[in-house]
């Protein structure tokens, strides 16, 4: 039975690898077209790296990422705090719309944003489709997943701990920065990490609501996928995956040692 | 602690607002491939203004765009003639303001006055061409030579893809029943689509001219609708692909340089149609292209192969048999509603 | 709680906690939602623009033959796509929590998570082209090629691909909480093993279970990308018709029905599954 269960686990990681290494493989391949390797040749990673609009891609995905999660983490933590300390008056309604954005599908999320600029346009003659409605739209849904993530972590903390912060004569504020946040540190962290990831990942509400000079790399991807996939875009890809395996063996490496 | 913080989401906040305030930028909506760099790189050495390019696989999804509010954000766009006077009418651009556009004599005599724009109220064109079959010629197993090898399944030659541009693609289902490109007659249109949706089962798959072509050069397929230029340019890396016109009569076309109402840098605009309008420049743009250029004094520059080339020029024989795409007035929304039927499945 | 506060300084902390995101919420979530919802109502005008008169005709031409095949297409999809998570999910997700270096084995898991997910779907296409690898494979034992994409398949396998490790995840958190000494009783009391895991250890992974199978089910329901680039208009799920909608069809009136159906329906379905759950299990989905 072990047996079994280790043989099975073994093909499932190797279909999760499989399509990826083919990627990486053919990024070096010489050829540009079919499977067969006729030589190896870093030529794609050079054409990428002259490329300028690849660069402006990056820095748009990576500007339109950091924005939206610095402003979708205050926000939501914010907003944890208040759902989770007090009771007011349309409060159940408040956390059901949370979670409209994490449980709908995105094209229904890029749309409804969309639609909601469009209209914005003809009432009030802005916004225009730029990187800031990029933004806006991710943001969005960040905040949503954001909140969630602080709410269970603030539902573990012990409110004698804040009560007993202001029996020593602390006001609100400090007890907020002085107490609170620090223990609910590891919770807006894992938000805002959860937040970025989404950001940089995201293409359907990217792929509504981004005008002309807007185009972050997802959106590139896609349009190259649409046109014919060159190995250039395998390049791409291959850098984008070593970056991701980076970062994550790197968190990884981290916390082992915080243990 | 809180100054520094709001400090610095301030300038992370600022630094996404629009960041080329200061350099006069050209918003260029365009098909893919469509133009060379080096002739974008030449404009903006020119003027010392930048150019950002954007392009679109299929009309139908730069409509929607442009519609969808994108008309303020571009200000130059190349449309399919048949889109000139619906873009006028549905008020994304307005009259050409010809005093602008000194190199407008350049043209050849035709298209100063062509039946999709006439008198040139809207437009200036890009580029002219004609939209046939192209094929692998080891990958079919018979003539290609009608638009059967869609719609007939006793013609069929080899997998197939479907061109996504819906007049292109309506049109020649139209044309292999035996009606014009532009007609309205509800019953046409009625049974073809059922011709596009019995071909779409048999086919594999949609695709944009330039998928299409990369796609039958992969392997994938062997037949599709495509563009004359598109494919001279791709025959540059396999000889095997093929170009030729159905026997029903394919379509000509011209691309049009259209000015948005809405958009930005309109005076940029003026400014690339007219340098597209200079001889050496429309050479340039059409031996890149493969496409043939409506400017007359740029026909003599350009390479010799390409003057005599009966794809780029076609003789005034096939010409004949050729149909041009007609803007439809409102009827146009019966083809939306087939093509929106045929997609749909 | 806070009863130091006064009223006038609990108000301005609710203010400041709640406003902002609160605010945000109501702008760009609920106002977009109630203008999608009032879409739905309105017409096409003849060049694409929305208009009145205001009615029920979107949601009626949504009962027409091949919008209700696509609804059906998309939740067929869901639905294997879902089977297949779990076939091919739930042992792992037993073989990682059972392993000594399961975080190692974890990481391995998440690389292909945080890779881009068009990266991952377009991977299989390289895969199953015509000249792509899986068909080179094929020819070297003498068989096909074959036109593996544009399919159903194909669409199903990517979509698979794309979401096994969102249903892994919670799936796994399940597992690492079961209580094996459960297993034990089980076999004191004569059971046999698999009778013994079913009724000892599988009841306690039906929330990770449910969960993951939410996480696969609606996305594969709602997406559009993967059957646009693997079905290539062949190959037609809700997402894909609501797309066009707000694209090359501009009848943003009719995808805004679209939208309000597909909505709808997630959220119904999460409905009951909470209602079946409690709300401790819906917490468990985030």
């Amino acid at each position: 039975m072990k047996r079994l269960l280790s043989l099975h686990a073994l093909l499932v990681y190797l279909f999760l690898y499989l399509p990826i290494l083919v990627i990486v493989a053919l990024s070096f391949n010489e050829g540009r077209r079919g499977v067969r390797f006729t030589g190896f040749t870093l030529d794609w990673y050079r054409s990428l790296f002259q490329d300028p609009r690849v660069l402006e891609y990056f820095l748009n995905t990576l500007i339109v990422a950091f924005t939206s999660t610095l402003v979708a983490t205050v926000l939501g933590t914010l907003l944890a705090l208040g759902l989770v300390r007090y009771r007011f008056p349309g409060k159940g309604f408040l956390r059901y719309l949370l979670y409209i954005p994490v449980v709908v599908p995105d094209v229904v999320l890029g749309v409804s944003l969309l639609l909601l600029f469009a209209f914005a346009r003809e009432l009030l003659g802005f916004p225009r489709l730029s990187l800031l409605t990029v933004i806006l739209g991710h943001i969005t849904f960040q905040v949503a997943f954001v909140t969630l993530v602080v709410r269970s972590r603030l539902l573990l903390l012990d409110p004698g701990l804040e009560e007993a912060a202001r029996d020593l004569g602390a006001r609100g504020l400090q007890t907020f920065l002085h107490v609170t946040l620090p223990l609910a540190w590891p919770g807006v962290a894992a938000g805002a990490l959860l937040a970025l990831t989404l950001s940089l990942d995201d293409f359907v509400v990217t792929f509504f609501t981004a005008g002309p000079g807007a185009t972050t790399l997802p959106l590139y991807i896609y349009s190259s996928v649409k046109l014919g996939i060159s190995p250039k875009v395998h390049a791409l890809s291959t850098l984008i995956v070593g970056l991701s395996a980076f970062f994550l063996a790197l968190g990884y490496a981290l916390s082992r040692r915080r243990i | 602690m809180i100054a520094r913080f709001s400090l610095l989401l301030l300038a992370l906040l600022l630094t996404a607002c629009p960041k080329r305030a200061e350099v006069e930028t050209l918003y260029f909506l365009n098909w893919a491939d469509y133009i060379p760099e080096e002739l974008v790189r030449k404009f903006e050495r020119e003027t010392g203004a930048k150019v950002v390019l954007d392009t679109f696989e299929s009309p139908e999804a730069m409509l929607a765009k442009l519609k969808a509010g994108a008309d303020r954000e571009f200000s130059l766009v190349v449309a399919p003639d048949y889109y000139v006077l619906q873009m006028a009418r549905e008020g994304l651009v307005a009259p050409l303001d010809k005093g602008r556009l000194a190199g407008l004599a350049n043209l050849d005599p035709f298209f100063q006055d062509p039946p999709y724009d006439p008198g040139l109220q809207y437009s200036v064109p890009y580029l002219w061409g004609t939209t046939g079959l192209a094929y692998r010629e080891d990958l079919v197993k018979g003539p290609v030579d009608s638009y059967g090898v869609f719609f007939d399944p006793a013609r069929q030659v080899g997998p197939f893809l479907l061109l996504d541009e819906m007049r292109e693609t309506i049109g020649a289902a139209l044309r292999y029943l035996g009606y014009s490109l532009n007609t309205t007659d509800p019953e046409a249109l009625e049974k073809a689509k059922e011709l596009l949706i019995a071909a779409k089962a048999r086919s594999v798959g949609f695709a944009g001219g330039v998928e299409a072509l990369n796609r039958i050069l992969g392997g994938d397929a062997a037949v599709s609708l495509a563009y004359s230029g598109d494919v001279l340019q791709a025959r540059q890396e396999d000889e095997r692909l093929r170009y030729a016109l159905p026997k029903e009569g394919g379509t000509l076309w011209t691309d049009a340089m259209v000015v948005l109402k809405r958009g930005p840098a309109q005076d940029l605009a003026y400014r690339f149609i007219d340098f597209l309008l200079r001889p050496e420049n429309a050479a340039e743009l059409a031996a890149y292209t493969r496409y043939a250029t409506p400017v007359a004094q740029a026909v003599p520059l350009l390479p010799q192969e390409m003057r005599q080339d009966p794809t780029v020029f076609p003789p005034e024989e096939v010409r004949a048999k050729l149909e041009y795409l007609k803007d439809l007035g409102p009827d146009i929304a019966l083809y939306d509603r087939v093509w929106t039927e045929v997609k749909a499945r | 709680m806070n009863e130091a506060a006064t009223p006038f300084q609990r108000f301005f902390r609710i203010l400041v906690t709640v406003g902002p995101g609160g605010l945000w919420l109501f702008l760009f979530v609920l106002l977009p939602s109630l203008l999608v919802l009032l879409a739905s109502f309105m017409t096409r005008g003849p060049y694409g623009e929305l208009t009145g008169p205001l009615g029920l005709h979107n949601y009626l031409r949504l009962l027409e033959s091949p919008y209700l095949q696509a609804f059906a297409q998309s939740l067929w999809v869901g639905v294997w796509a879902t089977l297949i998570s779990v076939l091919l999910g739930y042992p792992l997700a037993f073989y990682i929590a059972r392993h000594p270096r399961r975080d190692l084995l974890l990481l391995l898991l998440l690389i292909p998570f945080f890779t881009n997910f068009l990266i991952r779907i377009y991977a299989w296409l390289v895969l199953l082209q015509k000249e792509g690898v899986v068909n080179a494979f094929l020819q070297a034992f003498g068989l096909g090629p074959f036109a593996l994409y544009p399919s159903f398949a194909a669409v199903l396998l990517a979509t698979v691909y794309t979401f096994l490790p969102f249903f892994v995840l919670p799936v796994y958190a399940s597992v690492e909480r079961t209580d094996w000494q459960l297993l034990e009783a089980a076999y004191d009391l004569g059971a046999r093993p698999f009778k013994a895991f079913f009724h000892a250890i599988l009841p306690q992974t039906y929330p990770g279970l449910f969960a993951g199978s939410a996480l696969v089910f609606i996305p594969a329901m709602g997406t559009f990308v993967v059957a646009d680039l693997l079905g290539a208009g062949r190959v037609v799920l809700i997402g894909n018709l609501i797309q066009q909608q707000f694209g090359i069809s501009r009848d943003w009136a009719f995808g805004g029905a679209l939208s309000i159906f597909l909505m709808g329906f997630v959220l119904l379905a999460l409905y009951l599954y909470a209602r079946a759950q409690g709300e401790r299990g819906f917490r468990e989905l985030v």
